[in-house]
Parts: C-alpha cells; structure tokens; sequence
C-alpha cells in the first residue's frame, strides 16, 4: 500500500488507532507500519492519545436525576394540558357503547388521584393569576 | 490494533428501528416508551455533555433540558434521521451554546466542595496510595486541559468519535457539516491532542 501521510489519507491511520478498520485494510495499515518509520510514530502517538481519553471516566450521574426530570415534565404536561383542555384531566372517560368508535382527539385520558390534584392546584394558581392580572373580568370559576 | 465493540450510541439499523419504534409510541401516548429511551441514553447524554462542558452540575441540567425537548417534540417527531443524530444534536447544540455563553469563564469551577464532582471510583480491594491517586489526578487534569483547549466543534467532534463511536456521517449530521469537514476537524483536533497528550504513553 502507498503511505498514507505522502498520500494525505491520515484518517485511514485515525482509523487503524481507533479499531474501525475493517479486518483487510486493518492487516494492510498494520503491515505498512512495520516497514513506515513516520507511520509507525504517527501510529505511536496518535495510541497514546487513544489510551489517554479511554482513561478518562465521567462521574456517575446523580440518583435524583430521572426524579427532577419526570417533575419538571408533569409540570409541562399539567400546563399544557389546561391550555388546551381545561377540564379534560378531571373528566373520567364514560363507558360508550359497543361498536360505537370515538375519535382519538376526543378522547379524555383517566386521571389518576395525583394529576387530578396537581390539575386543581394549577387552576387554583391560574385562577389567581388572572385575578391578579385583569380583576375586573376574572371568572371565579376559572 | 483489535475491532472496538460498539456502545450504545453507534448504532446499527436494527437499534435505530427500534429507538424510531419508541418515539413513535411515544407520539401515540405510550410514555413508558419514554423511560425505555431514557435508561438507554441517560448515561452516554450526560457523559457526553460532562465532557462538554466539564461541569457535571451543568451537564445534567444541560441533560434535563435535551430529553424535555425530546418528549416535548414528541407530537411532531418524524423519524426521518437516526434518533442518536437528533439526540446529540439537541446536546451539541446546547452544549455549544453553554460554551458561547460562559466564554471567559471558568466553567470547570465546581458548584460545591465537597468532591461530588470527582469521578466515581471502581470499587477495589486494591486501594491506590496517596501517589498513585495524585498521578491520576494528574493524568485526568492533564487529558481535561487538552480537550478544554479545543475549539469547541473540535472538542463535539472528537468526543463523539472516541467516546460514542460515531461514524463522520453520523457526526457531520450532528454538526450539519460535511464529512469532509469532520475528518478535518478530526484531524486537527487529533494533531493537538498527539502534540499535548502523546507523551503519556
């Protein structure tokens, strides 16, 4: 094979480091090397680094993670949930009869204990926001 | 040199089916689909922008806001690229953001003292002495210099190579460059990194 520094195709030595080689090219590179003093160092150097970087551990990723992330997405969904539909969360979905198919879009989802009280408390604030914000019109149901 | 076995994120066409599978349950209102997603890449995500950003408080808050997006994107999501390409494209780009923003900072500072930032350690009969803890601080300090010293689309490139072995084409996805561009990019970034690290061998 020609030398794939005089060639300019050094990735193909990045690559041999890295052990993404397929097994042909990978026995063609490595017999170069043997015979490429500047491949060889390249090779070398390029190993080195290689190791380096594999020593490098990140931290173990803190316990409460998924916790904090399954608020904050129970959050969103309360809000958005009573931007769109305002009543649907509190609404357990009636029994229909057989045969009869209702659209997915009209469905309501049953609400468990937890939602429907996080539902509540988020029309308690949003009631008192718009209270707070435009008094004179705020529906005191809402 | 030996074949290196592929983690998680390099993935084949079978995973990639899979994980498109679970966005699209996801999109049909099966939010376990979600939990499955995020067992799998919690880890390489935050990894991933720990090495970023070099920070872990900022990296898993950096992770929070990377899979809120995903399951906020949930209704819209087609699968019309690998999910990896579009997860580490959220990341990337935060991460890159974060970057911009805090330049001139010292983004290593830890929040608070008391070590949680530190690596886990292996459990181990063979505890290291005092010297060998120290070296490998060293070592570690030294490796972390040297990828803070990239410029950042070299050091989101280079990360992604070595630690979640993608392929250009996947990378250059990620970056939205061409795959010419990211075997540069690579190559640069290698370059510094032989020139600073090569010694460690």
């Amino acid at each position: 094979m020609r030398c794939p520094i005089e060639t300019r195709e050094q990735e193909l030595l990045l690559e041999y480091c890295s052990g993404t080689l397929d097994r042909e090219r990978a026995a063609h590179v490595r017999e170069h090397i043997g015979t490429c003093r500047v491949c060889g160092e390249f090779t070398a150097r390029q190993a080195a680094v290689w190791r380096a970087l594999e020593g490098w551990d990140a931290p173990a990723v803190s316990p409460g993670f998924d916790q904090r992330l399954y608020a904050r997405i129970g959050k969103e969904v309360s809000w958005w949930d009573l931007a769109l539909r305002p009543l649907g969360v509190l609404v357990e979905r009636s029994p229909r009869p057989a045969g009869v198919r209702v659209p997915e879009s009209a469905q309501v989802d049953v609400a468990s204990p937890d939602q429907v009280e996080r539902a509540l408390d988020d029309m308690e604030m949003l009631r008192e926001f718009n209270g707070m914000v435009r008094p004179d019109t705020a529906d005191p149901k809402m | 040199m030996t074949e290196r076995v592929k983690p998680v994120v390099g993935v084949g066409t079978a995973a990639l089916d899979y994980d498109a599978e679970l966005m699209l349950r996801l999109k049909q209102g099966d939010c376990a689909s979600f939990g499955v997603l995020l067992d799998k890449y919690r880890s390489p995500v935050i990894h991933f922008l720990y090495r970023m950003v070099q920070n872990q408080a900022v990296a898993e808050e950096l992770a929070q806001e990377v899979f809120l997006r995903v399951y906020r994107s949930r209704s819209t999501y087609e699968p019309t690229a690998r999910f990896t390409t579009w997860l580490f494209r959220i990341a990337t780009h935060l991460a890159l953001n974060t970057l911009r923003d805090s330049r001139g900072e010292k983004t290593r500072e830890y929040l608070d003292d008391d070590g949680a930032e530190l690596p886990a350690r292996q459990i181990s009969d063979r505890r290291p002495t005092i010297e060998q803890h120290m070296l490998h601080e060293a070592r570690l300090e030294e490796i972390r210099g040297a990828i803070t010293a990239l410029p950042a689309k070299q050091r989101a490139a280079v990360l992604m190579h070595k630690y979640e072995e993608m392929e250009y084409s996947q990378i250059a996805r990620v970056l939205n460059c061409s795959e010419s561009a990211v075997k540069s990019l690579l190559f640069r970034a290698y370059e510094t990194l032989r020139a600073r690290l090569a010694h460690m061998a």
